[in-house]
């Protein structure tokens, strides 16, 4: 009996620590130094193609497949989009709000005007806003995180 | 012949195995077929309202007044400032966003869809680890099932007679899809 108490209680300590450590999400994180999102995008050409960890809370999600999310800065008004292989990894709508520790590569992303129009109407869809194609006024240049692991917190 | 009467215990019993896992597959493969048209794991309610005016307040102070003027009692999670005049408030199953400029409270509930989110998960291989092998484990018994079943029974409705038609049958739709889409 005292035997099972001690086990119960080893799995209950496990199960605790792992879950205040945060849900892992595809390959975790592996490096120790968070890069600031400010840090990314005050010279994002030193960072494209790097391997950065950030952290963030996360503003929006993707709510049909869950294979993007998006993480606030440290500067305000400013939110990176981290994108994943759809299936790969799934981020669940209900971790709006949490912090997020994301670690991937800085992608580089070059859209013609038409490129654009449809992503931003796809977008639109997606959150069930209104889409006004003259909002997109022309080819578009933006930076985003490949993500290969998360923990939230 | 003893090596059908094997085949039929073999596949009763593994149709027995994989009746559970067939069900949370076959529930799934409807729910992602139609993923354009809805969303498989969340039951999303949109709305918008638009108030007649927003005081000047302290972030606090203006998520209590927004909450309050929206009858939202949830348990407030975060706040975040997408821009100057917008603010977006989590609430557990709730997703408020406020624009000064237009006065607009746009408010996104959520709601998990129960069996069917579950489903999808496994479906999925969300899980990824010993998952993969039990899910390929089930296909194989799937691929043992379709191919022992047709053993099954012998006489002019086995697969010497009507189940060679149906068999053919079978095999010919998504060939002829594939023709119309694929090719």
């Amino acid at each position: 009996m005292r035997k099972l108490i001690f086990v119960l209680l080893a799995v209950f300590l496990i199960v605790g620590v792992s879950l205040a450590e945060g849900k892992k999400y595809g390959k975790g994180v592996t490096l120790k130094e968070k890069t600031k999102i400010s840090d990314i995008f005050a010279n994002p050409e030193e960072f494209t193609g790097k391997k950065v960890l950030v952290e963030g809370m996360i503003v929006d999600v993707c709510s049909k497949r869950g294979c993007w999310m998006e993480i606030a800065s440290d500067k305000e008004f400013e939110k990176i989009k981290i994108k994943v292989e759809d299936g790969e990894i799934v981020f669940p709508l209900e971790e709006k709000g949490k912090t997020a520790l994301v670690e991937g590569t800085i992608e580089k992303i070059e859209m013609t005007k038409e490129q654009a129009i449809e992503r931003a109407k796809h977008h639109a869809e997606e959150v069930g806003q209104k889409f006004d194609p003259a909002s997109v006024t022309g080819p578009e240049v933006f930076y985003q995180i490949r993500g290969l692991g998360a923990v939230i917190k | 012949m003893k090596w059908r009467k094997w085949i039929r215990i073999l596949h009763r019993d593994i149709g027995y195995l994989a009746t559970g896992l067939t069900v949370i597959y076959a529930i799934s493969g409807v729910a992602v077929n139609h993923v354009d048209e809805w969303n498989p794991n969340y039951s999303i309610e949109r709305s918008t309202i638009k108030l007649d005016s927003i005081p000047s307040l302290e972030k606090e102070a203006m998520i209590k007044y927004i909450l309050n003027e929206i009858g939202e009692t949830g348990k407030i999670k975060n706040s975040f400032r997408p821009a100057p005049d917008k603010l977006d408030i989590f609430v557990e199953g709730n997703t408020i966003s406020v624009n000064y400029t237009t006065k607009e409270v746009s408010q996104e509930k959520m709601a998990s869809r129960t069996v069917i989110r579950e489903s999808n998960f496994l479906h999925l291989n969300a899980p990824k680890k010993v998952w993969t092998y039990v899910a390929d484990v089930f296909a194989v018994a799937l691929a043992f099932l379709a191919i022992s079943g047709l053993f099954m029974i012998k006489g002019k409705n086995g697969i010497t007679g009507r189940g060679a038609w149906m068999t053919a049958l079978g095999i010919l739709l998504p060939i002829i899809f594939l023709i119309i889409y694929y090719y």
